[in-house]
């Protein structure tokens, strides 16, 4: 098994919100290998179903998606010692998951960044739509009838850094904080990603409803 | 003291706000003010925080696939193994060795000397 440690995270001591876990203390010095192999099988593995939900949305595909979770446990177990106990598991096993994909898979496939320009035309779409802001409780009870499918298409069609921004703040509830650390940019970035993210998120959904008839001409039926 | 904020900025950090996100106490407090005062920026808050739970009801509800049961078993089998390896101590070892050799020649005839120094032996984990 080739195990990549290009961008490994070190010691991270990601801010715990819900502090669990901070209970238990951990002697790191002294825990023996068995010791630290049962600290990982108890804490790190109950978050599986969660990182294969966050690992389809990075790799779009099943296969994929439960190949990055195993690289990713390989990798967390490994360096599991330089994990500081008592902070935000959670955030740190998802740090490992965007590192791994990044490392493993995404140079695979030789995908081109968003460039500055497209951003800008992100942003352009962005102000252009804010006029048309009203009405927008009726529609939510129309964006309520799309299938489960379509919500996955629409966030899947959105790029990966505004995606994994949503994803990770309105699905697992992340600080911006917490996602800074997570995908290693800036709060600032994380902030306008998620907030730009939730816009062209809504506007795929109001989409696919006015293709599926729930509205018209942009207002509810 | 000076409390009140245009509605403008109000409405550039709603967003923010909505999340819970804004550090500075004197501005949460601004914003907390003015949305108590201003009913049209409070029913701008209300739509931008409807449409916010919207998106998570149906994201939450749309992305909750479940780890198939072959991914837990190749999990666990992994991290076993790994386990396995650290507690069986097996590591690869790398010994190096110094020689030092002395030639000394006296009237044609050679006389050589090798002599072990000293070994290193360093430990690597797998």
């Amino acid at each position: 098994m080739a195990i990549a440690l290009e961008v490994m995270p070190t010691e991270l001591s990601m801010p715990d919100s819900s502090n669990a876990g901070a209970l238990v203390r951990v002697d790191r010095e002294k825990e023996s290998a068995a010791q630290r192999t049962k600290r990982f099988e108890r804490d790190a593995l109950q978050y599986m179903n969660q990182l294969y939900a966050a690992a389809l949305r990075y790799t779009k595909n099943p296969d994929d998606a439960q190949d990055l979770v195993q690289d990713t446990y390989a990798k967390a177990y490994t360096s599991f010692h330089q994990f500081e106990p008592g902070t935000n598991l959670k955030a740190w096993l998802y740090r490992v998951l965007t590192t791994t994909f990044i490392n493993n898979y995404r140079k695979d496939q030789r995908r081109p960044q968003t460039s500055d320009s497209e951003i800008e035309d992100w942003q352009l779409a962005d102000a252009a739509s804010h006029t048309s802001d009203q009405g927008k409780s009726t529609e939510d009870v129309v964006l309520e009838n799309l299938p489960d499918s379509d919500i996955k298409r629409a966030l899947s069609e959105i790029p990966e850094e505004f995606r994994m921004a949503v994803y990770l703040a309105d699905v697992e509830g992340f600080s911006y904080k917490e996602i800074a650390d997570i995908v290693n940019v800036p709060t600032g970035t994380v902030m306008s990603r998620l907030h730009r993210g939730r816009k062209l998120l809504r506007e795929k959904l109001s989409g696919y409803a006015r293709e599926l008839g729930y509205v018209k001409g942009g207002a509810a039926i | 003291m000076n409390n009140t904020i245009p509605c403008q900025q109000c409405q550039e950090s709603l967003l923010v706000f909505i999340d819970n996100e804004i550090e500075d106490s004197a501005i949460f407090n601004q914003m907390a003010f003015h949305l108590q005062e201003c009913s049209s920026c409070r029913a701008q808050m209300e739509l931008e925080r409807q449409a916010l739970n919207m998106v998570r009801v149906l994201l939450t509800r749309a992305c909750c696939e479940i780890a198939p049961e072959s991914l837990h078993e190749r999990v666990a089998d992994q991290i076993r193994e790994l386990g396995a390896r650290e507690l069986s101590g097996f590591t690869q070892t790398e010994i190096i060795t110094q020689y030092r050799r002395t030639e000394i020649t006296v009237d044609g005839a050679t006389q050589i000397e090798i002599e072990t120094s000293h070994e290193i032996r360093r430990d690597f984990p797998l």
